[in-house]
């Protein structure tokens, strides 16, 4: 009687706890890729701003191929280059933040790029936490066990994250 | 954009947590977004926000060194439900999430976009964070996390393991730049404090030992005293040749405490801990009053390492008393901290901090995303509930 009760009931329980945790991971996995999606449309203006930037008369030359270039770069990488190019861009545009008289004589580009770098703070900070939230839970012992990241991919963190974190040098 | 707040305090109650809802809400109301409170309340009637929806009365709760008014348990779930399925926010803004109240209620029940502002600084409060285990499939819900300090932020990864975005409190600069300064009050050597003075973290009995040392050196200055309470019990601490520095206003509202700030020619933030922001100071220096702080972690970075305002050793008041009377001596050094503060005040105007936690609402929402109940999204769920709820 004793052994009919207690099985079924533990099954039940461990059906139910392995769904809450299915489900739970579910969420972070949905969390990080929705801050990956915010970071990602960030980083394409910021590419697009940095371009407009290079197009401006009083960049010179060199200025203005260096952040084409690296505008460009970061446009149109694929996932496996995408680190070096964000980083090429937020170095390229470093650059640029030390240069007063440019920074004077557009003030409106540079207010938006201020703004973006902002933003993007923030969309970093967020997707890194994110990411961490869904690796360290995908690395319970349960999880694994029972598979329960199914064919999710394992979320990433960039190495370009931790750089663009860092602040200006001014 | 449609933005729903839930406040785990009782919304006719005086507090920093409900007075940040207040002007937030408000401020975005103001900016053309669709906004809806869910507080607690102790007398539905004194309520006078028409954004507001009470949840019912809370219970009083000892919490962080205060008496906190907290609702929790299934009446209050079933408002909760009941407001966010009707309501179709597109954020919902969780304000301390972290200790049982209707905003972990909130978090519980609710999916999506969530953001949570953390306000807390309780370092060593180790058992509001006991039950962490418990908080964390709760917590971890949340899209974004604020910190409204670095203290606060501080405590949110030793308790709960998870990092923030540090966005200050907003205040509006205007309102206590824009004031007049009372009369009654505006007397020359004028020190001002406010706060619940009963409470020792408040740190007033570290003013008070000053005074002996201040009037050897001005004998005509004056200590105003704004906050709720008596005052009589701590007269009796002070010497009675000084009592006649002393006054007491008992409690001001928020009209009068900018009157009572611009009156001021200094004002002492002795606190002795336990603060995780320091809104006041920030008040202070919209209002062009130097400051003199103790340098508890918060105040070291609001005031940034002494550079907006005069920092003195926390709970030494040999210290506390040379800081004011070198104040007091030298005009210049009161117009230099003057003119900084207006500049530093301006950081933290709604204005500017409204548009950075608008930023956070952005980067938690994925595309046409609205906030959900929990429960809808459960396949088997759709056998039990009923369509009418």
């Amino acid at each position: 009687m004793q052994t009919y009760f207690w099985i079924p009931l533990l099954i039940l329980i461990a059906i139910w706890y392995l769904t809450f945790s299915a489900n739970r991971l579910d969420r972070l996995h949905h969390r990080a890729e929705t801050s990956w999606a915010n970071l990602d449309a960030i980083l394409q203006r910021r590419a697009a701003l940095a371009l407009d930037i290079a197009h401006q008369e009083k960049i010179d030359p060199a200025t203005n191929l260096l952040l084409t270039a690296a505008a460009h770069q970061a446009r149109e990488a694929d996932i496996s280059e995408r680190n070096e190019a964000e980083s090429g861009l937020t170095q390229a545009l470093l650059i640029l933040s030390e240069d007063e008289e440019l920074i004077s004589s557009y003030p409106q580009l540079f207010s938006e790029l201020d703004l973006i770098t902002e933003r993007l703070r923030i969309a970093i900070s967020l997707h890194v936490e994110a990411v961490a939230a869904a690796r360290s839970r995908r690395e319970k012992m349960i999880y694994r066990i029972f598979r329960l990241a199914g064919h999710a991919p394992l979320p990433v963190k960039h190495a370009f994250e931790d750089d663009s974190l860092q602040e200006p040098k001014r | 954009m449609k933005i729903g707040f839930v406040s785990p305090y009782a919304w006719d109650v005086p507090g920093g947590v409900q007075a940040h809802i207040k002007d937030l809400a408000r401020y975005y109301r103001d900016h053309g977004h669709e906004v809806s409170v869910l507080a607690p309340a102790t007398d539905e009637s004194l309520i006078e926000d028409d954004f507001v929806t009470p949840a019912g009365r809370p219970v009083a709760i000892p919490y962080n060194g205060a008496v906190a008014r907290v609702l929790f348990g299934p009446v209050a779930a079933s408002r909760v439900r009941q407001w966010i399925s009707s309501g179709e926010f597109d954020v919902l803004h969780l304000h301390e999430p972290a200790i049982p109240s209707l905003s972990l209620l909130a978090c519980s029940i609710a999916e999506g976009p969530l953001v949570g502002t953390f306000h807390a600084a309780a370092p060593r409060q180790k058992v509001a964070f006991a039950i962490a285990p418990l908080l964390e499939p709760v917590i971890e819900k949340l899209r974004a996390r604020i910190a409204v300090s670095e203290v606060a932020r501080e405590t949110l990864t030793i308790h709960l393991d998870t990092d923030a975005v540090v966005i200050p409190n907003g205040i509006s600069t205007d309102f206590f730049h824009k004031a007049q300064a009372n009369p009654e009050w505006k007397k020359p050597l004028s020190i001002g404090f406010i706060g619940r003075f009963s409470e020792p973290r408040k740190g007033l009995g570290i003013l008070l030992d000053a005074l002996p040392n201040i009037a050897r050196i001005f004998p005509h200055f004056k200590v105003l005293i704004a906050g709720p309470g008596e005052g009589i019990e701590a007269m009796q601490s002070v010497n009675p040749a000084l009592r006649n520095h002393l006054q007491f206003l008992g409690r001001i509202n928020d009209d009068e405490k900018a009157a009572f700030l611009k009156s001021l020619d200094i004002y002492i933030a002795p606190n002795t801990g336990g603060e995780s922001f320091g809104i006041i100071l920030t008040e202070a220096m919209a209002a062009g009053v130097p400051i003199v702080a103790s340098d508890i972690p918060a105040f070291r970075s609001l005031l940034d390492e002494g550079r907006y305002g005069r920092l003195f050793e926390n709970e030494n008041s040999d210290h506390l008393a040379t800081s004011i009377i070198e104040l007091l001596r030298k005009p210049e050094l009161r117009a230099d901290f003057t003119r900084k503060g207006l500049e530093r005040a301006e950081r933290f105007d709604w204005s500017q901090v409204s548009d950075e936690i608008m930023n956070v609402y952005l980067h938690a929402r994925g595309e046409d995303e609205k906030v959900r109940l929990v429960s809808e999204t459960r396949p088997w769920n759709r056998f039990f509930t009923r369509e009418d709820e």
